[in-house]
């Protein structure tokens, strides 16, 4: 670890013009999965007053759990954070290996937060009313901001209103092709449903966060959201895919009737319907909540491959690759019989 | 289930073997309640692996045996009478894998040709079949 501290104090003094700057506190934290994620602290002097700033390093690992694009995380942070979202500063962006061997990037830490664990039953206690409200409110700021106006207009993803939904297949189907291990019978019929009955076309096209969810936003002891996190997968495409994918039963899904242990689905959809300013069309939804799982499903499958393969020993995506899939593979065949009325 | 019971246990030793007190008490913490909670699945998985598989190819062989004669397209109606005529060669994961793989792929040929025939009654005992499968396949967190 100090070999490590040393390197990243080394560039933070060239970085921040800080020649005095020590590296204090270095040590890994659990979380963000595809990316190694450690806390630190920067000490250094700003025009003569001292400064004790805590701060995260996330670093490539040599293979994440699904293989993600750290320039385009990082200038979501970037314009989210402009924006006046609940989202961390982002400091500074590394995409060669010279450094600190591997490609990372720097962010504030948001101090004395935690997170709302996928597997408790009841995530956010006496504060689920008013995470759910907010959780809701920025998932619909977010669908609202205009890409273009933010700097993300050339990211990847859909092109056209109309491309949305196929693009998103064709990302997932390809990942399930290339790491399937196993026969997915109930995959590849969601794969083929969801091909065959299209949604309507996308409202608008928006940044998606990619994935947007319990586990994935800092909450303070007061039950206000100080930092969504881990936009490595944001891309453009229907605002509905965040929404989807922010009520899918997986996350903290102890009681279906409360998505992701907060507030009630209709009073989220109204939520987020207010803060976009968009519909969440039913029949769309219902559309973007099968991809939701099948999306999920491929990322488990990814996962499970670079397990299997020692390329990434995480036991995480051991857990993720028999729990998630599992889970994932149930909803799915719900769902998809629903549909026959089987 | 992938990956294998026998992947899980090597990998975690491998995982404990490299260090993990290294990268601070914290990420050391969170990795050995992870590492916890995958060897309890993979004990439950060892309890449970080969009847899991012994029941799916059985009910999956059921279904090919009552569905085949339904079936147009000769090549696909001969391959399911053979597998549902099949057995499990070994009580083996590996063998019990095999063969389920083998009648997977045999279960996503015969919805999908009773998608394109429009063949509905078809259809729902085709998913009456997964929607168990999913359920048996589901890892229990608790006890």
């Amino acid at each position: 670890m100090n070999e490590l501290e040393d390197k990243l104090a080394a560039y933070l003094r060239a970085k921040l013009a800080a020649p005095e700057l020590e590296v204090v506190n270095l040590a890994r934290i659990p979380g963000g999965a595809s990316r190694e994620t450690y806390r630190f602290r920067a000490r250094y002097a700003e025009r003569g007053k001292p400064v004790d700033r805590p701060l995260i390093l996330r670093r490539d690992p040599p293979a994440s759990l699904i293989e993600t694009e750290r320039s385009a995380e990082y200038r979501a942070y970037d314009a989210f954070h402009k924006l006046g979202l609940p989202v961390p500063e982002p400091i500074a962006l590394e995409l060669g290996n010279e450094a600190l061997e591997r490609p990372f990037f720097i962010m504030a830490e948001v101090e004395n937060c935690t997170t709302g664990g996928i597997l408790s039953p009841d995530p956010f206690g006496q504060h689920r009313e008013r995470v759910g409200r907010q959780f809701y409110s920025v998932l619909g700021k977010i669908a609202a901001a205009d890409p273009k106006d933010i700097g993300l207009d050339d990211f990847e993803g859909a092109t056209t209103v109309r491309d949305a939904a196929g693009h998103e297949v064709a990302r997932w189907e390809k990942v399930i092709d290339e790491d399937e291990l196993e026969p997915q019978p109930i995959v590849r019929a969601a794969l083929r449903w969801l091909k065959k009955n299209p949604p309507p076309p996308a409202q608008k096209i928006c940044v998606v966060h990619g994935d947007y969810r319990t586990g994935n936003f800092l909450v303070d002891d007061n039950g206000e959201i100080r930092a969504i996190l881990d936009w490595e997968m944001s891309h453009l495409g229907d605002p509905l895919e965040d929404l989807a994918w922010a009520i899918d039963p997986l996350w903290a899904g102890a009681d279906p009737a409360r998505p992701g242990g907060m507030i009630p689905r209709v009073q989220a959809i109204d939520i987020w319907e207010k803060a976009s300013g968009l519909k969440a069309d039913p029949k769309a939804l219902h559309w973007w909540e099968i991809f939701a799982s099948l999306k999920g499903a491929a990322i488990w499958i990814s996962a499970a491959r670079e397990y299997e393969e020692g390329r990434n020993i995480d036991p995480v995506n051991a857990f993720s690759g028999w729990y998630c899939l599992s889970v994932h593979n149930r909803v799915l065949a719900e769902r998809l019989a629903a549909e026959i009325g089987a | 289930m992938k990956p294998e019971v026998g992947t899980i246990l090597g990998l975690s030793v491998q995982k404990l073997a490299l260090g993990i007190g290294q990268e601070g008490a914290a990420f050391a913490q969170g990795t050995v309640g992870l590492l916890s909670m995958v060897l309890t699945l993979a004990a439950k998985e060892y309890e449970r692996g080969a009847d899991i598989r012994v029941a799916e190819n059985r009910d999956i062989r059921a279904l090919f045996a009552e569905l085949a004669p339904t079936v147009e397209d000769a090549t696909l109606r001969v391959a399911l009478t053979e597998a549902a005529a099949s057995r499990d060669s070994s009580l083996r994961i590996s063998d019990l894998n095999s063969a389920n793989y083998t009648l997977r792929r045999l279960l996503t040929r015969l919805l999908i040709a009773a998608e394109e025939r429009g063949a509905l009654p078809a259809q729902k005992r085709i998913w009456a079949v997964l929607k168990a499968l999913a359920e048996r396949r589901l890892v229990q967190l608790g006890p």
